[in-house]
C-alpha cells in the first residue's frame, strides 16, 4: 500500500492515534512526576518506616517489565474485585514505573548537592523548610532536567503498552498492529507512525536541552 | 529545655562562652572541658596540629556540631538545641568555611542577599543596596552578576564573608578560611579578615597562617588533642610559649 | 573531608534535639500504623475475594510447576542473552559509526541512534511480527522476539560505548599514536578495551531494559516466562497467583542485575579513584 492510499484511507486514524499516545505520555508524565517527588520526599523523610517503603516502591516498578504490571492490572485484579477501564489501567502502569525512575533521578539530583551548601545556609540562620526550598529543591531540579527530560521519551515510549489491550481511538503501536492484521499495510504505516514517535522524541530532547543549557549549575 | 542565664549588662557578657564543652565521637574524645570565652571586639585565632579539635571546637560554637556537654552562650544565652530558635541565634553568628561553600545556584549578589531577605526580613532593595556596599568592601563588587563557579577561590571566600557580613552578626566564625586556597589568593583574604579586625568585629579564627595569628590576634588558643592547653598573647606565645608542647607544635611548623 | 561519607539524604537533617526526637518516635509510629492498616486492607481483599485459597497457591509446591516456570525462565534468558550480544555489537557499529571521520557515515549512523531510541520495542516487535512475513520471509518465533528488543535497545548501546571512548584520557591515544600505532589498532587495543571499563554498569542497567522487553514475546508466542505463565494459569486456573509470582520474578532478576550494576560502577570508581592518585604523584 502506498503513502497516499494508506493515509486516506487512515490518516484520521493516524492523527487521532498520536493525540492519544501524546494525551497518554503526557498523563503519565504528570502522574508519575506527582508520585515521584512523594516517593522521593518518603525516601529522604526522617521516619525510617517511610523511607523503606519509598526505597521498596523504587525496587519493584523500577524493575517490573511493562507487560507483567499492566497484564495484572488488567487480568489479575478483577479477581479482588479491582476493576478498571482498559485506559485507566494503562494509564496506571504507564504512570508507576516512570514514577520509580522519576525518584531515582530527584535522588540522584539531591546527591549532587554540596553539604557544604547546607551547612552554609543553616550557619545564617535559615530553618529547615527554608533550607530544603532555597537551596536543596532549585539545585537537585536543575540538575534533574536532562535525566527527566529522557524519562519522558522513555514514557512515551512506554505508552505503546496501550496496543496489547482494546483501546478507542487506539496509540500509534496499536494502530500499526490493526493495520497489517486488517490489511496489508506493509512498511509504510510502521514507517509511519515510528516517524511521529521519532519526531516528538526530538522535540521533546531538543526543549530539553534547551531548558538544561538554561538552568544548569556550573561547578 | 536548657537553662537561661541571666542578662548580664552588654561590658561584662562575652559575646561567646562556652563553659566545660565536652564532645565524644563513639570512643574518641575529641573535645575536652573547653573553657572559653570572648569578649566583644575581640579576635581569637585558635591554632593547633590537625586533629586537634580546633575546627570541631570552632563549629560547636553555633551548633554545626553537637556537644555532649557543657554550655555555650551567646550574648549570654545558651544556644538552643533545635528549630527555629537555634535558626535565630545563628543568624547572630556568622560563618566562613574552608570550602567557601557559597551556593552554587545563585549570583554572587543573591548569594550574599538571600540571608537578609529570607532570615531577616529586610527589603530586597535594601538587601540589594547593602549586599552591594559589602562587596565593594571585600572587592568583588564587579562580580556581583556571576555565578560562584566563575570567580577564583579567593573571590569566592571573599564573598562568603561578604555573605556572614550582611547578616550584621556578633561574631564571625572562621573555619580555616584560607586552607583551601591557592598560595597566591591567601593574602587577599586575610587582608580582607585584618581590616574586619581593625573595624572591631569580634572573630574566632581557626587558621594556620601564623603570621595572621601573631599581627591581628588579640588571643592565641593553642589545642592539641582535644584539650586547650595554652592561651596567651600572640607575642608571648610565639616568643616563649608556656608549654613544651605549644614549643614542640611551633618547632615543627618553622622546619617545615 | 569529613563529610564525605555522610549521603545528602542524612545531610539534611541536623542532630535531633529533645523535640525533634519526641517528634520523630510519634511520625515513625504512625507511619507504621499507616503501613500496617495498608497492609491489612490488602490482605483482607485478597480474603474476601477467596484468592488466599490454597488451591492457588499449593501449585507453587508442585516441583512441575517450577519445572514449567525454569523452562521459561531459561526462554526468557536465551532472548535476553541473545538479544544483549546482538545489541551489543549493534551499538558498537553504531558507535564506530558516531566517531567517524566521514560526514556521511556519522549522519547515517547518528539517524539510526534516534531512530531505534525514539520507537517503542513493541513497534519494532510488531514490525517484525505483522510486517516481515508481508514479504515471504517467515521468521522462527524466537527471532521475531529477539530481533526487535535487539534493535530496539543498539541506539542506547552505541552512545554508552561512545561515552565511555569520551571518557578515556586523550592522552592514552596519543601515547599509542606517538609509539607508532595505526589509528584503528590504537582504538581496538588501547581506546576500546578502556571505554568498556568505564560503561559495564550502564551496560548491565541495559541489560535490565532488555529483560524487560522480552515479556512482549508472548505476542509472537515464544514460550517465555510470560507465555509459560499463560498456559500455566488455563492449567491450574489460578490467574492472580501466577501473575504476581512471576512479576516477583521478574523483579528479582532484574533487581539482581541492577545490583551487579551497582557492584560493577562501585568497583569501577575505586580503580579510577586509585588510578587518580597514582597520576597526581606524577610518573
Amino acid at each position: 500500500m502506498g503513502v497516499t492510499e494508506l493515509l486516506s484511507q487512515y490518516g484520521d486514524k493516524y492523527i487521532q492515534a498520536l493525540f492519544t499516545t501524546w494525551k497518554l505520555t503526557a498523563l503519565a508524565f504528570a502522574i508519575a512526576f506527582v508520585i515521584g517527588v512523594l516517593v522521593t520526599v518518603m525516601r529522604v523523610s526522617p521516619l525510617k518506616p517511610l523511607r523503606v517503603v519509598g526505597d521498596i516502591y523504587v525496587h519493584i516498578f523500577r524493575n517490573i517489565p511493562g507487560a507483567s504490571l499492566l497484564i495484572i492490572l488488567v487480568y489479575a485484579l478483577p479477581y479482588l474485585n479491582v476493576v478498571w477501564s482498559y485506559f485507566t489501567c494503562v494509564l496506571i502502569a504507564v504512570s508507576l514505573i516512570p514514577a520509580a525512575f522519576c525518584s531515582e533521578y530527584l535522588m540522584a539530583g539531591i546527591n549532587t548537592i554540596d553539604i557544604g551548601q547546607i551547612e552554609a545556609a543553616r550557619s545564617i540562620g535559615m530553618t529547615f523548610t527554608q533550607v530544603i526550598s532555597k537551596v536543596v529543591i532549585p539545585q537537585a531540579l536543575r540538575a534533574s532536567v536532562l535525566p527527566l527530560t529522557n524519562l519522558l521519551v522513555a514514557t512515551m515510549l512506554t505508552t505503546a503498552l496501550a496496543s496489547q489491550v482494546p483501546l478507542n481511538p487506539r496509540d500509534l503501536t496499536g494502530l500499526v498492529a490493526h493495520i497489517n492484521t486488517h490489511a496489508v499495510g506493509g512498511i509504510t504505516a510502521f514507517v509511519i507512525s515510528a516517524a511521529l514517535y521519532c519526531a516528538t522524541a526530538v522535540v521533546i530532547g531538543q526543549i530539553g536541552n534547551r531548558i538544561d543549557r538554561k538552568v544548569r549549575i556550573l561547578r | 529545655m536548657e537553662k537561661q542565664s541571666k542578662p548580664n549588662t552588654p561590658e561584662q557578657t562575652p559575646v561567646i562562652e562556652l563553659r566545660h564543652v565536652d564532645k565524644h565521637y563513639g570512643q574518641l574524645h575529641v573535645l575536652k572541658d573547653i573553657n572559653l570565652s570572648v569578649k566583644k571586639g575581640e579576635v581569637v585565632v585558635i591554632i593547633g596540629p590537625s586533629g586537634s579539635g580546633k575546627s570541631t571546637l570552632c563549629r560547636t560554637i553555633n551548633r554545626m556540631e553537637t556537644i555532649n556537654s557543657g554550655e555555650i552562650l551567646i550574648d549570654g544565652t545558651a544556644i538552643p538545641q533545635e528549630g527555629k530558635e537555634l535558626a535565630r541565634l545563628r543568624a547572630q553568628v556568622g560563618m566562613v568555611f574552608q570550602s567557601f561553600n557559597l551556593f552554587a545556584h545563585k549570583t554572587i549578589l543573591d548569594n550574599v542577599t538571600l540571608g537578609p531577605t529570607d532570615v531577616l526580613h529586610v527589603p530586597k532593595k535594601e538587601a540589594r543596596e547593602e549586599a552591594i556596599k559589602l562587596l565593594k568592601r571585600v572587592g568583588v563588587d564587579t562580580q556581583a552578576a556571576k555565578l560562584p563557579a566563575q570567580l577564583s577561590g579567593g573571590q569566592q571566600q571573599r564573598v562568603a564573608i561578604a555573605r556572614s557580613l550582611a547578616m550584621h552578626p556578633k561574631a564571625i566564625l572562621f573555619d580555616e578560611p584560607t586552607s583551601a586556597l591557592d598560595p597566591e589568593m591567601i593574602g587577599e583574604v586575610l587582608d580582607v579578615m585584618t581590616e574586619l579586625a581593625k573595624e572591631g568585629m569580634t572573630m574566632v579564627v581557626v587558621t594556620h597562617e601564623m603570621n595572621f595569628a601573631r599581627r591581628v590576634a588579640d588571643r592565641v588558643i593553642f589545642m592539641d588533642g582535644g584539650a586547650i592547653i595554652e592561651e596567651n598573647t600572640p607575642e608571648e606565645f610565639f616568643t616563649h610559649p608556656n608549654t613544651q608542647r605549644a614549643q614542640d607544635f611551633l618547632n615543627s611548623i618553622k622546619n617545615h | 573531608m569529613s563529610n564525605a561519607h555522610v549521603s545528602v539524604r542524612d545531610a539534611l537533617y541536623e542532630a535531633p534535639g529533645p523535640k525533634t526526637r519526641r517528634r520523630t518516635a510519634i511520625g515513625t509510629g504512625i507511619a507504621l500504623a499507616a503501613i500496617a492498616f495498608l497492609a491489612v486492607g490488602v490482605v483482607r481483599q485478597f480474603y474476601i475475594t477467596g484468592q488466599l485459597d490454597s488451591k492457588y497457591w499449593s501449585i507453587f509446591t508442585k516441583s512441575t510447576t517450577w519445572k514449567f516456570l525454569g523452562q521459561g525462565i531459561a526462554g526468557t534468558l536465551e532472548v535476553a542473552l541473545t538479544a544483549g550480544v546482538i545489541t551489543f555489537g549493534l551499538g558498537f557499529l553504531l558507535m564506530l559509526g558516531r566517531i567517524s571521520d566521514s560526514k556521511v557515515v556519522r549522519g547515517i549512523a547518528t539517524a539510526l541512534v534516534e531512530f531505534t531510541r525514539g520507537v517503542p520495542t513493541l513497534l519494532f516487535l510488531y514490525f517484525f511480527f505483522l510486517v516481515v512475513p508481508q514479504f515471504g520471509l517467515t521468521l522462527p518465533s524466537f527471532w521475531k522476539i529477539t530481533l526487535p528488543v535487539a534493535i530496539s535497545a543498539c541506539g542506547v548501546v552505541a552512545e554508552v560505548f561512545r561515552s565511555g571512548v569520551k571518557a578515556v584520557p586523550k592522552g592514552q591515544r596519543e601515547a599509542a599514536l606517538s609509539i607508532g600505532m595505526s589509528k584503528s589498532h590504537v582504538f581496538l587495543k588501547v581506546v576500546f578495551p578502556q571505554a568498556i571499563r568505564y560503561v559495564i554498569p550502564a551496560l548491565l542497567s541495559e541489560l535490565v531494559i532488555v529483560v524487560k522487553d522480552t515479556t512482549f514475546a508472548y505476542v509472537v508466542t515464544f514460550p517465555d516466562l510470560m507465555q509459560n505463565a499463560k498456559v500455566l494459569i488455563s492449567n491450574y486456573d489460578a490467574l492472580l497467583s501466577v501473575y504476581l509470582v512471576v512479576a516477583v520474578i521478574y523483579i528479582l532478576i532484574n533487581y539482581l542485575l541492577n545490583r551487579a550494576s551497582d557492584f560493577a560502577a562501585r568497583r569501577r570508581n575505586r580503580t579510577l579513584m586509585a588510578a587518580q592518585q597514582n597520576g597526581n604523584k606524577g610518573v
